[in-house]
């Protein structure tokens, strides 16, 4: 038995652990692993989508590049939320601890954990990706800070009377 | 071996002052204070602003003081407990609804997962039940008899510094668009609730300078922006120079003139700020395409309400002025342009604050002779109902096609579709003026979500916050973008057209902001224009 076929045979476990174990990162978790409606649930619908999209991406020797856009998903939800960098990507290294778990309780598959060298390659440059995404995010973050200032919406509290500006000696007359 | 590594990654990722605590908490929610850092809160109201608030007759903004919700001391009041106390039996004894609010939740759970702020945060505290309960556990333990005696068993508990704090914290985390009330069994209005614990704050001094700004302002010149009347004109008068230029037909515009037949008022960012000021164009290229005597003023030159964020005292005051200036100007009716909770503070309280305004007459269309019966107290018809009855009766030509860069969906506000029942016509304008798709059915009507930013929250110091909180919005509207191309969010809403421009810049960069008028003014085919190809329609750069 190859480890091909183990990924195969235990990807929804192990997909399914890694996303719980990702939303477990939220106080209220119970809610964002349980409600499946991706409208009503953004964080858990958005978190689960990008997960089983990155799965198979790092099982099957993919371009880094492909890692992008699922990573995308998930960090750009997680770089605005209350997370420090490292606590933002760290559920992405999870899937490490977890496949070896799951590989490890199988009798007929416990020797293919000396098989995942190249697997956990992907996951580290995966992971490498994320906080190169995580500070995208943030910088995008700042942008429309920026753009904000720009837009002329600050004078709503920064902005003075007009007639403040003149000069003291205009004001007399 | 492997699971201890999985337990040591989860140690190391919860460590910190961080949401990220882990599964289930380990302490009750009472005892969890709140943090305030950089980032999670919006400044305090400057010294000056609430000073000169507390000047003015019938408000009342007291302990102006330099402070910083990072602090320890809040430097409140002396006796600041017995203020909030007294402050709250008032209101109890006010707001027959405030007193059922209290009572007759039964914490169901209905509502828990219906908040944007809730879904993009994940923290309890922004649950609408127990967001109320902040407020409901002190009424408890000072106005009930259960509370009294059994304390915390009740749910009850002290006016403390740490729940004063909480309230802070979780009044100004919830925008009051009042998406959990629908769902709620009881009808639990918990956007007044939050109302509420935002009024009894500023009895001892806690209040946000985004809110107590324009709202001095507007009490001091009518607009948010602090615009002067001439101020106010020039930037009028620059839009019609830029309608011109575009469609070679320049818009006939007057400023406070007398026995004008209708007033039109509009949030005064539509005169100022894009992407509002081609909402502002579009208004006038409507009203001139069908001949309105109309009338804008310089002194009513702000259709959004900040009153409604701090106090009802407030409100009253700055929605007085809109129909003051009505009756000056002798008009028939009011006009109102696209915005959010001017139409909620005229559908919910105008009528018992400073209604009915007689001295108006109920709103009948010169154009159509249709009468708006719905508007028959408050006088005061909506831009979109105005159109809608103008293209039902066919009088107004479009040509759809001048839409054609745009793909659009539409933003529900919060304020015009679950306070003012306003879900159909702008569906109808869009219908003909332009290719669009709905959101998911559970994203709009009355089950839209907010911007997140809405209340006085759209301040820049807040920005993460506002991108969390906009999250479920922004979710539908990539949704729609991938699958059907969507590159515009319409809506009618002066602080949506800020706000979910900001979002839209952080979650889905490639979808525009607009107001509904822009496109119906893209649209409008008007007698003696020299148009020529406006390939972005009013944005277009000559």
């Amino acid at each position: 038995m190859d480890i091909a076929e183990g990924f195969r045979n235990h990807k929804e476990k192990i997909v399914n652990k890694w996303v719980e174990y990702a939303l477990s990162t939220y106080i209220s978790s119970g809610f964002f692993v349980k409600e499946r409606d991706q409208f009503a649930n953004p964080v858990g619908g958005n978190i689960r989508e990008a997960l089983n999209r990155l799965f198979p991406l790092l099982v099957g020797g993919a371009d880094s590049r492909e890692f992008i856009a699922p990573l995308e998903q998930i960090m750009s939800i997680r770089s605005v939320q209350e997370f420090s960098p490292s606590q933002a990507v760290a559920p992405l290294n999870a899937i490490k601890h977890i496949t070896r778990e799951v590989f490890a309780s199988d009798k007929e598959r416990k020797h293919l954990v000396q098989e995942l060298y190249d697997f956990e390659f992907a996951v580290d440059l995966a992971m490498l990706a994320a906080f190169d995404i995580y500070m995208q995010f943030r910088e995008r973050l700042y942008q429309v800070r920026i753009a904000e200032i720009r837009s002329g919406s600050h004078i709503l509290t920064d902005s003075r009377c007009p007639s403040k500006l003149l000069p003291e000696d205009n004001k007399r007359l | 071996m492997a699971v201890p590594k999985l337990q040591q990654l989860s140690k190391s990722v919860v460590q910190g002052p961080s949401l990220a605590t882990g599964a289930i908490p380990t302490r009750d929610w009472m005892d969890i204070p709140v943090v305030f850092k950089s980032g999670n809160y919006a400044y305090p109201a400057k010294k000056d602003k609430v000073e000169y608030l507390n000047k003015q007759s019938g408000l009342h903004f007291p302990n102006a003081r330099e402070w910083s919700p990072e602090d320890e001391d809040w430097k409140l009041p002396e006796g600041w407990q017995e203020i909030i106390l007294k402050g709250l039996k008032e209101r109890l004894e006010k707001f027959r609804s405030l007193k059922i609010f209290m009572d007759c939740c039964v914490r169901c759970g209905a509502c828990a997962d219906k908040c944007h702020f809730f879904l993009g945060t994940g923290d309890p505290k922004n649950m609408p039940v127990l967001r109320a309960e902040l407020l409901r556990s002190v009424y408890r333990n000072d106005f009930t008899l259960a509370g009294k005696i059994l304390g915390k068993m009740a749910g009850a508990r002290e006016m403390t510094v740490a729940v004063l704090k909480e309230w802070f914290m979780y009044s100004y985390q919830c925008t009051e668009c009042r998406r959990c009330s629908v769902f709620c069994p009881y009808g639990i209005d918990t956007a007044e609730v939050t109302m509420m614990i935002r009024e009894l704050l500023h009895l001892v001094g806690i209040g946000i300078n985004w809110i107590l700004e324009p709202a001095s302002n507007s009490n001091r010149t009518g607009n948010h922006m602090g615009l002067q009347p001439h101020t106010f004109k020039d930037n009028v008068e620059f839009l019609v120079d830029d309608v011109e230029n575009l469609t070679g037909v320049k818009p006939n515009i007057s400023f406070n003139r007398k026995g004008a037949e209708i007033l039109f008022i509009t949030p005064s960012a539509d005169v100022f700020a894009e992407p509002g000021l081609y909402t502002a164009m579009g208004y006038m290229i409507l009203f001139e395409a069908i001949g309105l005597d109309y009338t804008w003023s310089t002194y009513a030159s702000e259709g959004g309400n900040f009153g409604l964020f701090t106090n009802n005292e407030t409100m009253k005051k700055l929605n007085a002025k809109m129909y003051a200036e009505a009756k000056r100007l002798g008009v028939k009716y009011i006009i109102g342009g696209e915005c959010g909770h001017m139409w909620r503070v005229v559908h919910q309280y105008m009528d018992t604050m400073n209604g009915p305004a007689d001295f108006l007459e109920i709103p009948k269309s010169p154009i159509t002779g249709t009468v708006f019966d719905n508007a028959a107290s408050t006088k005061m018809v909506h831009i979109s109902e105005f159109t809608a009855d103008l293209i039902k009766n066919s009088k107004i030509k479009l040509d759809k096609s001048r839409n054609s860069h745009v793909k659009a969906t539409f933003h529900d506000s919060c304020n015009t579709s679950r306070a003012m029942g306003l879900l159909d016509e702008p569906r109808y304008i869009l219908d003909h003026v332009v290719d669009w798709v709905e959101m998911p059915e559970n994203t709009i009507r009355e089950q839209t979500f907010c911007c997140g930013s809405g209340t006085g929250l759209n301040t820049d110091e807040i920005m993460e916050l506002r991108m969390r909180a906009g999250l479920p919005r922004a979710n539908a509207v990539k949704y729609v973008h991938e699958k059907h191309g969507v590159n515009m969010l319409s809506c009618v809403c002066a602080i949506d057209r800020a706000t979910l421009t900001s979002l839209m810049n952080y979650w889905n960069p490639e979808v525009g902001v607009c107001g509904l008028s822009e496109l119906v003014a893209n649209a409008i085919v008007q007698e003696g224009e020299t148009r020529g190809e406006l390939d972005e329609g009013l944005r277009t750069m000559l």
